[in-house]
């Protein structure tokens, strides 16, 4: 699995959350998803730079990022 | 103002038959043409208190019967949108249940400058509750005793329409339509009810529409704020239930119930969170008119 990761192009990630459930419109496909508080943190981590290639290499991650990259929200970099 | 009411039987069907009536249901109007004597009386029956205008008509329908060999043997009906043929044509016996389809389906493809939400919604006290639901849910059974009898208002049986612009709800108040067990249930719960004669073999079995009340038609321009929504499912005996809906699941179902969710992309996604963010959820079971009704008006 890659360590380095980014947003796919594009993604503005406009997204609502409550009590720790959030959904999630993704601009690429016109899906809209239900992501938990790590996933939407993940992701908005990414887009602002806030986490190292060590960080995601981490294995607590690798089925998350995979999860992410299924829905086309990311890719690897 | 011209009402469908003022015209006599005869009248109407001369009108239909000839150059067609402007009719105006919410803020969309028809213009309608049909020669089949069962359409005047529907439209006769049910859309008395309608008004007739003349002018720009949002949709052109006629419901005509196909000039095909067919025709001899077994009698059909066929509707057309701005004159051509969308739909597969139904036996004649089902042309008043094909107009209110047909209409149903100009607004939910056509109407996108709202978010449409293929639900029921109600409005008591300038608040109102929304019902998706799957076909067999029991939605407008339940939303036909809200109005008959809960002192609700009707919005609309079939189609929410949310303004993208301020979030309110636009009524597009029609006949409601009731299915199989469902007609008799009303039949005997609102007294004085009218509705259109049964329809039997339809896609949906056996169908029969409700007049919408008269308040509830003279009241199509005011909205009404979004405040619950609620998922309603019938069972038989049951004792009602109200189990409150985590906010993002409230949204996912919604936006399972749209018809151009997709279509409206990032404005859609932003309207319906925003209706979410300003409405309570739940999953509600009935199975007594009468507890369902006293949920309702017990709601916060």
């Amino acid at each position: 699995m890659a360590s380095t990761w980014r947003l796919v192009p594009g993604q503005a990630l406009l997204h609502r959350g409550w009590d720790g459930a959030f959904v999630l419109y993704n601009d690429l496909s016109g899906d809209t998803h239900l992501l938990s508080e790590e996933a939407m943190a993940l992701l908005l981590a990414l887009r602002d730079g806030d986490v190292t290639p060590e960080e995601l290499a981490a294995l607590e991650l690798a089925e998350l990022l995979a999860t992410l990259r299924r829905l086309d929200l990311i890719e690897p970099c | 103002m011209t009402t469908v009411g003022s015209l006599t039987r005869a009248q109407l069907g001369e009108h239909l038959a000839g150059p067609g009536i402007h009719l105006r249901t919410g803020r969309f109007t028809t213009l309608l043409r049909s020669p089949i004597a069962s359409v005047a009386d529907g439209i006769h029956l049910l859309y008395g208190d309608y008004p007739l205008r003349e002018g720009f008509a949002d949709f052109h329908l006629d419901l005509v019967r196909p000039v095909t060999l067919r025709r001899w043997l077994r009698p059909q009906v066929t509707l057309l949108y701005d004159g051509r043929s969308m739909f597969k044509p139904l036996p004649l016996d089902q042309a008043f249940p094909m107009f209110e389809w047909g209409l149903n389906w100009c607004v939910s493809s056509r109407a996108n400058r709202y978010l449409i939400v293929h639900a029921a919604v109600v409005e008591k006290a300038g608040r109102a509750v929304i019902l998706p639901a799957p076909p067999g849910s029991g939605k407008s059974t339940l939303c036909a005793a809200l109005v008959g009898r809960g002192g609700w208002r009707l919005l609309s049986d079939e189609l929410t329409l949310l303004r993208l612009d301020d979030g309110m709800l636009h009524p597009l108040p029609r006949p409601i339509s009731l299915k199989n067990a469902s007609i008799g249930v009303i039949r005997e719960y609102v007294p004085g009810s009218v509705m259109s004669r049964a329809v039997t073999d339809t896609v949906k079995g056996t169908v029969a529409h409700l007049r919408a009340p008269a308040d509830s038609v003279a009241r199509a321009g005011e909205a009404a704020l979004p405040a619950w929504v609620v998922f309603p499912r019938f069972e038989a005996g049951a004792a009602v239930t109200a189990e409150p809906m985590p906010r993002a699941d409230t949204f996912m179902q919604l936006a399972q119930n749209c018809f151009n969710y997709s279509l409206l992309g990032a404005e859609g996604f932003t309207a319906l969170a925003d209706l979410v963010e300003r409405s309570q959820g739940y999953r509600f079971r009935y199975g007594v008119l009468d507890e369902a009704l006293a949920f309702f008006d017990s709601l916060p």
